[in-house]
């Protein structure tokens, strides 16, 4: 079956750039292919310029390419701080940093507020931290492209908009951010230009209040248009 | 105990101790299509597990036909008349049609596998021609109508649909929407969780909106208002 | 292994007619083979669980159709139909439904080691109930000289019997799997377990049948085989090795290219008998070309992807710190300098190759206790350690540690290769493999260690003589501390964690950028070098070793222990090599009968593992913990409590 047809989608350093659309519609599966976890039956995925459809997945990550998961992948018997010292470990591996992982670890964890639970065992986490932890892990590898898949739920709206503004933050740090999120709330908020997703067709793009007021969004999301 | 076909009082539920209903009430009277909308992580489809025994509850009650049934099996549940279509195809890609259709007969010592198949085919013509194919090999709107024949031939006492639209292109969804009007139509209880809030509640009894592991409005289709904002961010 | 008992007579012309004979001997072992192959597709399928415990099952129903048959006299019909259709499915139904329910299909490293145990229990109670001190014969179907004439071959009754029985099995499956509702539910419950429930049928009661399917399977297997060569039972409990190794064609999943496994099988050992001439290195290829089969389809399988959803969730272990572990280490050295001069003869002896073993053990711990991976190779590995020393370690000189340690680095990584692509259950039976490959092929052979024993120097160190026992007591005992300390020292490194984490999610530390290959090679290639090492010392201690030291199965024996005792703890390192010297000097003391109490032991013990799947050490540690008032242990305390009201003030 095919998830996606034809999509064509860009994501540009310095912004959040959301995904959307209903259930099922190809999104997690874009995800896939970009890093390499699925690959696209034709078509090319391209990151800097270069074709990367061909490198397997831990190339992609070192060009840069980090990401969440949706169905979360932490590493469970390890610790909130030992699940990001790790990963920055990991990309010690294979990029030369000047700062040491420990207290890079240290900078994540306070920057998207998972110190007060750092010694928690990681697979006790409410899904909320657990997400943050999932981001704070993909951090720890200094992406220059990071897909993040459904960080929002299991957040509340309080956090939500800190989520928000963390992720604006990190854009500004010349990252470019692609977001899939249901919390419409986040997305509107977070991002500055989105594509939507319907049956694995890219229906529309633009800017939140384009979006919003988008006729095709609208049927895709409340099926308005379809006459039974 | 009333006569309600479903009655979920306080249902907390929770996956490996992440609790995600946190205290669902919710009624299905006997006889009504109750469509159940809100955003996606809502836990419209854990309160589905939850009633068909995939699931079970925290604390709380299920009660089905005004008996308790936490903890029984899903099985158990079935066979007691529960028919959950699950989402995303509730068929066996690696059966054909014909052997799909066989699975269904077990649910009733009476089901004969004759009848479950003319009725099926009846209904939908473009399976009988496709019989000896896997399910798996079908497009997905065909794969949604196999999975509906279980509730179309079983006669159940309860249905549950999760999702029926899912990655089906519109004039498919329509023609699935086409049978639940029907089987509504022939008084099966029905609790329908769809994203699509407009086509749900167009056949719609009752509908029941979940945000964040509860059900925060229960209403008629006409007093709802405007559920966009559930779906779209809250100033749209 | 291959049943043993028609030795090879090697030919120099062959005829026609000898080759129709070889065909029709072939096709009957595959028969055999597609029989009792049949029955571990059916269970992996349907339970999600490789049953390794498929030809103890087939061994120990053998045995009951001989007490049935030979001890009760019975008619060989009602004794087929008693021993397949009765006692064998119930056999299937209690293990499934005592133990296979409670696994988790993903913990691939549990599902093994609990099948395995099933295993060793079952040939435990064999061998209480049918001591081999008394020679058995299973009585031929049709008498020896029953026999057709095809073109002046002889063909048996008994292998027309067989051929005939996999084709009815053949026949009979697919009838069952296509054509009734209960067959095709055990189909469909593959694809989704619950959708089946929802059908109004119980997923767990289709993995039962399973089971009992697959048990009846196996008994018609064990007893074909016996009746044909002989009822022994190592022999018949091992002929899961060849099933699997024709299962493995079709990807344990398909029941035709399973059937084809097994006929290529049988024929390749008829026509390796047949043609050629098994003299000089070449005497033991018989029974690994079953191996050797394995080795060519795990070469030619496509890659295994990886899949996101199947991370586990795993219990943390208490890693020492680092003062604590040296302390422990310290302790252990005390011990054994005080126990040394109280311990003699046979006694201090097996201690000490006890402690050698647990080196060498230490390897489990790193590869299957932080990496997941279950190799079942390490007395191959040990047994080319202690080879090797005694090739280079000339008067007990101890570069020839460094060098087998070296060595074992190599073979490690020649041992990970093509197994590297697989998947965790692949891999396991890919190492058992080697280790059966490297008994036969290598120590089995007379320039090694397989005519007489092969003389190993005692260590010798400089200003350090070892060649008193306590004192090379003391001296292993302080290697041994001092490897776990390391072993311990490695799990707290920057590679322990990237161990564990890959562990915990493949695809997580892939999408990080970790090439898991690599640090998969890596991991094997430290744990075969301690292994090897340990191995080395082992010998060094034994100075006299045979072929028989290092038995393949044994490699079953030793990881099942470690297991059992902890795999993440190293403790449970020594604890396992322990067990595994010293249980022959328990049984010197109790009577014949009850000699197999070390397989009890071992087999329940690991049902232990069901309810404490960390094992009895850190189990025991942790009771003790909460045993005793926190301010003695100064540990902090972090507990989910302590987690959500951090995440609530977080909020």
């Amino acid at each position: 079956m095919t998830a996606l047809d034809n999509v064509s989608i860009g994501a540009e350093g310095g912004v959040v750039t959301g995904l959307i659309g209903p259930n099922g519609a190809g999104k997690t599966t874009l995800f896939n292919v970009i890093t390499g976890l699925q690959s696209p039956s034709s078509g090319r995925v391209s990151f800097d310029g270069d074709d990367v459809t061909g490198l397997s997945v831990h190339r992609r990550a070192q060009l840069g390419i980090a990401r969440t998961f949706q169905r979360l992948e932490l590493f469970g018997s390890m610790t909130v701080r030992e699940n990001v010292q790790t990963a920055a470990e990991i990309c010690e591996l294979w990029s030369r940093k000047e700062t040491p992982a420990r207290t890079r670890t240290e900078e994540i964890l306070d920057r998207v507020g998972l110190r007060a639970v750092a010694d928690a065992p990681a697979h006790t986490l409410p899904t909320g931290l657990a997400r943050l932890t999932e981001l704070g892990r993909a951090l720890a590898t200094s992406p220059r492209l990071l897909l993040l898949d459904e960080p929002g739920s299991g957040l509340d709206s309080a956090e939500s908009g800190e989520f928000a503004a963390l992720l604006a933050d990190l854009a500004s740090e010349g990252a470019a951010i692609l977001l899939v999120e249901h919390d419409m709330d986040l997305v509107m908020q977070a991002c500055a230009q989105i594509h939507v997703l319907d049956f694995g067709v890219h229906i529309a793009s633009g800017a939140p209040d384009h979006i919003r007021s988008d006729a095709e969004v609208r049927r895709a999301y409340l099926g308005e248009a379809v006459e039974a | 105990m009333s006569a309600h076909a479903i009655e979920l009082i306080d249902v907390h539920a929770a996956y490996g101790g992440i609790e995600v209903l946190h205290g669902v009430d919710l009624v299905v009277p006997e006889g009504s299509l109750v469509a159940m909308l809100g955003p996606n992580g809502a836990g419209k489809s854990t309160t589905l597990k939850a009633i068909d025994g995939r699931l079970v509850p925290t604390s709380g009650c299920v009660h089905i036909a005004g008996r308790h049934m936490n903890g029984a099996s899903t099985k158990q549940l079935a066979r007691a008349g529960v028919c959950s279509i699950p989402e995303g195809r509730g068929v066996f890609p690696n059966l054909t049609v014909e052997e799909n259709l066989r699975m269904v007969t077990q649910l009733h010592a009476d089901l004969s596998m004759s009848e479950v198949a003319e009725r099926t085919y009846a209904r939908f013509p473009i399976l009988g021609n496709r019989r000896t194919q896997l399910a798996g090999t079908l497009s997905g709107g065909e794969q949604q109508m196999l999975a509906m024949s279980r509730a179309m031939v079983s006669d159940p006492s309860v249905l549950l649909v999760d999702e029926p639209s899912m990655g089906l292109a519109p004039r498919i969804v329509a023609e699935v929407y086409e049978v639940l009007r029907q089987l509504a139509a022939e008084g099966i209880t029905m609790l329908l969780v769809e994203q699509f809030a407009q086509m749900a509640l167009s056949i719609a009894d009752y509908a029941a909106v979940m945000i964040q592991g509860r059900v925060v409005t229960f209403a008629e289709p006409a007093d709802l208002g405007d559920v966009a904002g559930a779906y779209l961010g809250a100033s749209a | 292994m291959f049943p043993a008992g028609t030795s090879s007579e090697p030919r120099t012309r062959i005829t026609l007619g000898e080759f129709i004979g070889l065909t029709i001997a072939g096709l009957a072992l595959g028969a055999i083979y597609a029989i009792a192959a049949s029955g571990l597709v059916v269970t992996y399928t349907t339970s999600g669980i490789f049953n390794f415990a498929h030809g103890a099952i087939g061994m120990v129903m053998a045995f009951v159709y001989w007490q049935l048959r030979v001890e009760q006299h019975w008619s060989a019909p009602l004794a087929l139909f008693v021993a397949l259709l009765l006692v064998a499915p119930a056999i299937g139904l209690i293990i499934q439904t005592t133990l296979i329910r409670r696994l988790n299909p993903n913990d691939t490293g549990m599902a093994l080691v609990v099948t395995l145990a099933v295993m060793v229990a079952l040939m435990g109670i064999a061998f209480t109930l049918w001591p081999q001190t008394q020679g058995r014969l299973l009585p031929a179907f049709y008498g020896p000289n029953a026999h057709l004439s095809i073109g002046g071959q002889l063909i048996t009754y008994e292998e027309l019997i067989s051929i005939g029985l996999a084709v009815a099995t053949a026949v009979g499956l697919r009838l069952f799997f296509y054509n009734t509702r209960l067959g095709i539910s055990m189909r469909g419950v593959v694809d989704d377990r619950q959708l089946m429930a929802m059908n109004g049928r119980s997923p767990a009661m289709l993995s039962a049948l399973s089971w009992a399917i697959g048990a009846a399977l196996g008994g018609l297997a064990g007893i074909l085989t016996a009746s044909t060569y002989s009822l022994d039972i190592i022999n018949l409990t091992l002929l899961v090795l060849n099933s699997f190794a024709a299962a493995m064609l079709g990807r344990l999943r398909n029941l035709i290219l399973t059937f084809v496994g097994a006929i290529v099988l049988g024929l390749l050992d008829a026509y390796v008998v047949g043609y050629l001439k098994l003299t000089g290195w070449l005497v033991h290829l018989r029974p690994v070309v079953p191996t050797l089969f394995l080795f060519v389809v795990l070469l030619a399988l496509p890659a295994v992807h990886l899949r996101s959803g199947t991370a586990a969730i795993a219990k943390a272990i208490r890693i020492p710190a680092g003062a604590r572990s040296l302390g422990n280490g310290v302790a252990l050295v005390v011990l054994a300098v005080v126990v040394a001069p109280f311990l003699h003869g046979t006694v201090l002896g097996n201690v000490n190759a006890g402690v050698a073993l647990g080196i060498g053990a230490l390897s489990i711990v790193l590869l299957c206790g932080y990496g997941g991976y279950v190799s079942l190779a390490q007395y191959a590995f040990f047994g080319f350690g202690a080879w090797l020393f005694s090739e280079v370690g000339h008067g007990g000189n101890p570069v020839g540690l460094l060098v087998a340690a070296a060595a074992g680095a190599v073979l490690g990584v020649i041992v990970a290769l093509p197994a590297l692509r697989l998947r965790g259950l692949e891999l396991a039976l890919s190492t058992l493999a080697f280790g059966q490959l490297a008994y036969y092929m290598f120590f089995l052979q007379p320039e090694v260690m397989g005519r007489s024993d092969l003389a190993i120097p005692r260590l010798h160190l400089p200003g350090l003589s070892l060649e008193s026992g306590d004192r090379n007591l003391i001296f292993l005992t302080v290697v041994f501390a001092l490897a776990s300390a390391g072993v311990l020292a490695l799990r707290r490194s920057r590679f322990g964690r990237i161990l564990v984490a890959s562990k915990d999610s493949q695809v997580a530390v892939a999408t990080l950028g970790l090439n898991l290959r690599l640090s998969k090679i890596l991991l094997f290639a430290l744990a075969t070098a301690l292994a090897t090492f340990g191995g080395a010392l082992y010998g060094s201690t034994q100075r006299l070793v045979t072929a028989d030291n290092f038995q393949y199965v044994s490699s079953l024996f030793i990881v099942l222990i470690v297991y059992v005792y902890g795999v993440s703890t190293p403790g449970a390192a020594l604890a396992g090599g322990l067990s595994l010297a010293i249980a022959p000097l328990l049984a010197v003391h109790i009577p014949v009968r009850f000699q197999a109490v070390t397989y009890f032991m071992t087999g329940f013990g690991a049902f232990v593992l069901l309810g404490r799947p960390t094992g009895i050490i850190p189990a025991a540690s942790e009771w003790l913990h909460d045993k005793l008032p926190r301010r003695v242990l100064h540990e902090p305390a972090v507990g989910t409590v302590e987690v959500s009201r951090a995440a609530a003030s977080d909020a």
